[in-house]
C-alpha cells in the first residue's frame, strides 16, 4: 500500500525515468538539474567537475536537463570557462556585495533564481561554504536535502543517493520522496568530469544590487597557521583518537622517523585536545595530502579525515576496532592496538637492521 | 540574554553495528556507552562561557531522544546551564534532521532566545543539517563551523569568525537573534561540578511530548542500509604480533619505502 502510494508520488516528481515532460496551461516546463559552482580566485573549485559528472548520471536517468549557477562579484571568467568545458547552460549573477561568500546573499539569490526554475535536483559540493547555505536554501525550497552523497543508485526505475554514517560504518540508501532535493555532494565521491565539449553552453549573465541585511561579511582571514611540511612529506603517520593518551604520540614519531622524508599528522580530535597543532590536522578543515605511504594509526576513517588523505598512493591502518571503516579504504589492515604493536614494529626493524 | 543550546546523546564510535537486512534498520551491538555528541559540548561550553561574561543569561540545553538522553541534559546542566529541555522520542531509530529541526523550532519560536548554539555536526549520522535547518525555519541568519565568536549584545550584534579550508577564516557579523553551529576546538570543556550535577539530578528536566508539536512531510525516506564496500584490497595481516610487523616491514621494503 505504502509502496504504491510512493511510486505513484515519484512518478508525479518526475523521479521515474520517462521522456515525458510535465505541461502547465501555457509552457513546458523543462525539468532540470542544477550545480551550484563554488569558485575561489577566479577560478571554479575543481570539485565543480565532480558534481557535473554526477550531474549527467542523474541527467541521464531522469531525463533531465543540466544547468549551472555561479554567484559571485566577479562571473565572467568562470562561467565562460564552465560553459566552454563542459557545453552546459549557466546562469552567472554578479553582485559587488560577493567578493567574499556571503550565505544569506547566497540563500536570497539561489532561492530567486531556483524558484523559477523548480529544479528536480540542486547540486552543491560538501564544502565548508556548501553546507553552509545548502540546508537552508533547501528549507527555502520546500526541498529536500541529503548530505554527503557519495553514490548514486537504482532500483525498480527509482533514483537513491547514498552516505556514509556512523564513522563511515554504515552506509544508507535515500530515496528523494519531494519535487525537489539538494544534495551536498562529498569531495572526491565522484570522477572529475572531463573538460571537453564541442558546444560551449550559454552564459546568461544577470547582474544584482541586493544587500544582505543580517549577515554582514568582513572577509577572509587567515589562521596564524606556519607551513607543516605536509604536503611534501613522503611518508604521513598519522594518529587518531585511538592513541588514547598523550603520551602514545612519541610512538607516533618514532615510527615517523624510520622513513625518509616522514613527517606526523593528526585527525581533528587529536589537535582538539591540544595534543598537536592545528596545522598537522589532515581532513576537511585541515591540509589535504596524497603522500606515498600513509599510516593511520587509532584513526576511526569518518569521511572529515578520508578526504583528506584518501588520494595516498598506498594506506595501512593500525586500530583495534576491527569495523573502522578505515580498513576499507587501506591497502593493508592490522588489528592490533598501536601502544603495542608499534613498539613491537620497531623491535622487528631494529633485528633485522643488526 | 536568552541561550538556546542544542545538543545530542550519540553511540561510543567504537560501536559495533548490525544492520538488519530485511529491514534495512542499523541497531548497535552490545553493551553500548552514550555520550554528549563531541562537538555539543564545546557549545554548551561557550554558552556558558557568554553566560560568564553577560551576567543575567540564562542557557537553556535541549536535546531531542529517547529517554537515555536525559543523561546529556544532566551533563549540560552540570557544566552550567541553567535548564534542561528535552523532547522525548519514544523508541529508536532514524530521525531526519527536518523533523528534528522542525521540532526545536516549534518549541523555540516564541521563547525569545537571542542566541541559538549547536554542534557543527552529530557524530552518528554526520548530516550536519539540524542546525541551518533549525535557523531558517525560525527565519535566523546563521554561521556555521564558528571557531572564535564575540558576542556584542549591546550592538545587537555577534562577531563571528567560521572555519573553512586551508586554513582560513571567514569573518562576519550577524545581528542578533541569530544561530551559530560550533566547531570542536573553539574552546575547552569543562568537567561538570558536582553542586551542579546534584542540581541537574533534582531540578530535572523539562520534558515534552513530541506529539503535542505539529509534524513535517518527510522529504526522503532511508531504502535501506548496508555495508560499506571497499576502496582498496584491504589485505588483513595474520598471526601474533611480531609476525605481523615482520610481515609489513617486508611490505615497506619491497615497496622501497624504508
Amino acid at each position: 500500500m505504502k509502496k504504491k502510494h510512493l511510486s505513484k508520488r515519484l512518478s508525479e516528481n518526475g523521479f521515474v525515468a520517462s521522456r515525458a515532460a510535465s505541461y502547465t496551461a501555457n509552457r513546458v516546463m523543462k525539468r532540470t538539474v542544477v550545480i551550484i559552482a563554488e569558485h575561489n580566485e577566479g577560478r571554479a573549485i575543481p570539485m565543480t567537475y565532480e558534481l557535473v559528472t554526477l550531474a549527467h548520471k542523474i541527467g541521464e536517468a531522469c531525463s533531465l536537463e543540466l544547468k549551472v549557477v555561479v554567484l559571485g562579484a566577479e562571473v565572467e571568467t568562470i562561467s565562460g570557462e564552465i560553459a566552454t568545458t563542459t557545453g552546459i547552460d549557466v546562469v552567472a549573477v554578479r553582485n559587488t556585495s560577493l567578493a567574499t561568500y556571503n550565505a544569506e546573499l547566497y540563500k536570497n539569490l539561489l532561492t530567486e533564481i531556483l524558484s523559477l526554475m523548480e529544479p528536480n535536483f540542486v547540486l552543491a559540493p560538501q564544502t565548508t561554504r556548501g553546507i553552509d547555505f545548502a540546508p537552508g536554501l533547501a528549507v527555502r525550497l520546500k526541498a529536500g536535502c541529503i548530505t554527503g552523497v557519495n553514490a548514486m543508485g537504482g532500483k525498480e526505475g527509482k533514483i537513491y543517493f547514498s552516505r556514509s554514517a556512523y564513522n563511515g560504518k554504515i552506509v544508507s540508501d535515500l530515496l528523494p520522496l519531494g519535487k525537489t532535493t539538494v544534495l551536498i555532494v562529498e569531495p572526491g565521491a565522484f570522477k572529475p568530469h572531463p573538460k571537453i565539449s564541442s558546444f560551449p553552453g550559454n552564459v546568461d549573465l544577470r547582474i544584482s544590487t541586493a544587500e544582505p541585511e543580517k549577515t554582514k561579511s568582513l572577509g577572509i582571514k587567515s589562521a596564524e597557521r606556519e607551513d607543516s611540511g605536509l604536503a611534501e612529506a613522503d611518508v604521513i603517520v598519522a594518529a587518531g583518537r585511538g592513541i588514547g593518551e598523550r603520551k602514545n604520540l612519541v610512538l607516533i614519531e618514532r615510527l615517523a622517523g624510520l622513513f625518509p622524508r616522514s613527517a606526523v599528522a593528526g585527525s581533528r580530535p587529536i589537535c582538539d585536545q591540544g595534543w598537536m597543532a592545528y596545522k598537522s590536522q589532515v581532513g576537511l578543515t585541515g591540509t589535504t595530502v596524497s603522500p606515498r605511504l600513509y599510516i593511520a594509526c587509532g584513526i576511526s576513517g569518518a569521511i572529515q579525515h578520508t578526504v583528506g588523505m584518501q588520494g595516498a598512493g598506498f594506506i595501512v591502518a593500525i586500530s583495534t576496532d576491527p569495523n573502522a571503516a578505515i580498513f576499507n579504504m587501506a591497502d593493508v589492515c592490522i588489528v592490533e592496538d598501536l601502544t603495542s604493536f608499534i613498539p613491537t614494529f620497531l623491535e622487528v626493524y631494529q633485528e633485522k637492521a643488526k | 540574554m536568552k541561550i538556546l543550546v542544542c545538543i545530542k546523546q550519540v553511540h561510543d564510535p567504537e560501536t559495533i553495528f548490525r544492520v538488519d537486512e530485511s529491514t534495512g534498520s542499523v541497531k548497535p551491538e552490545g553493551h553500548v556507552k552514550y555520550w554528549m555528541n563531541h562537538a555539543d559540548e564545546f557549545a554548551v561550553e561557550e554558552a556558558i562561557l557568554i553566560k560568564e561574561a553577560h551576567p543575567g543569561t540564562i542557557v537553556d540545553a535541549l536535546t531531542v531522544g529517547p529517554d537515555r538522553a536525559a543523561r546529556v541534559l544532566e551533563r549540560a546542566v552540570g557544566m552550567g546551564a541553567d535548564n534542561g529541555v528535552h523532547l522525548l522520542v519514544t523508541g529508536e531509530g532514524y530521525i531526519s534532521p527536518l523533523t528534528i529541526a522542525s521540532w526545536i523550532a516549534s518549541y523555540a519560536f516564541d521563547r525569545e532566545y537571542d542566541l541559538i548554539l549547536a554542534g557543527v555536526m552529530a557524530e552518528d549520522h554526520m548530516n550536519g543539517q539540524v542546525g541551518p535547518l533549525l535557523a531558517e525555519l525560525l527565519s535566523l541568519p546563521c554561521a556555521t563551523s564558528v571557531i572564535f565568536e564575540d558576542l556584542r549584545a549591546k550592538g545587537g550584534m555577534v562577531h563571528v569568525e567560521r572555519e573553512i579550508e586551508g586554513g582560513l577564516r571567514d569573518v562576519l557579523e550577524l545581528a542578533l537573534p541569530a544561530l551559530l553551529t560550533v566547531q570542536t576546538g573553539i574552546n575547552k570543556p569543562r568537567y561538570p561540578s558536582l553542586s551542579n550535577l546534584l542540581r541537574a539530578k533534582e531540578q530535572k528536566a523539562f520534558v515534552i511530548d513530541l506529539e503535542t508539536l505539529p509534524s513535517v512531510e518527510e522529504r526522503e525516506e532511508v531504502l535501506s542500509s548496508h555495508y560499506p564496500g571497499k576502496s582498496r584490497i584491504g589485505m588483513v595481516l595474520e598471526g601474533d604480533q611480531w609476525k605481523k610487523a615482520s610481515q609489513l616491514l617486508q611490505l615497506f621494503e619491497k615497496k622501497a619505502f624504508i
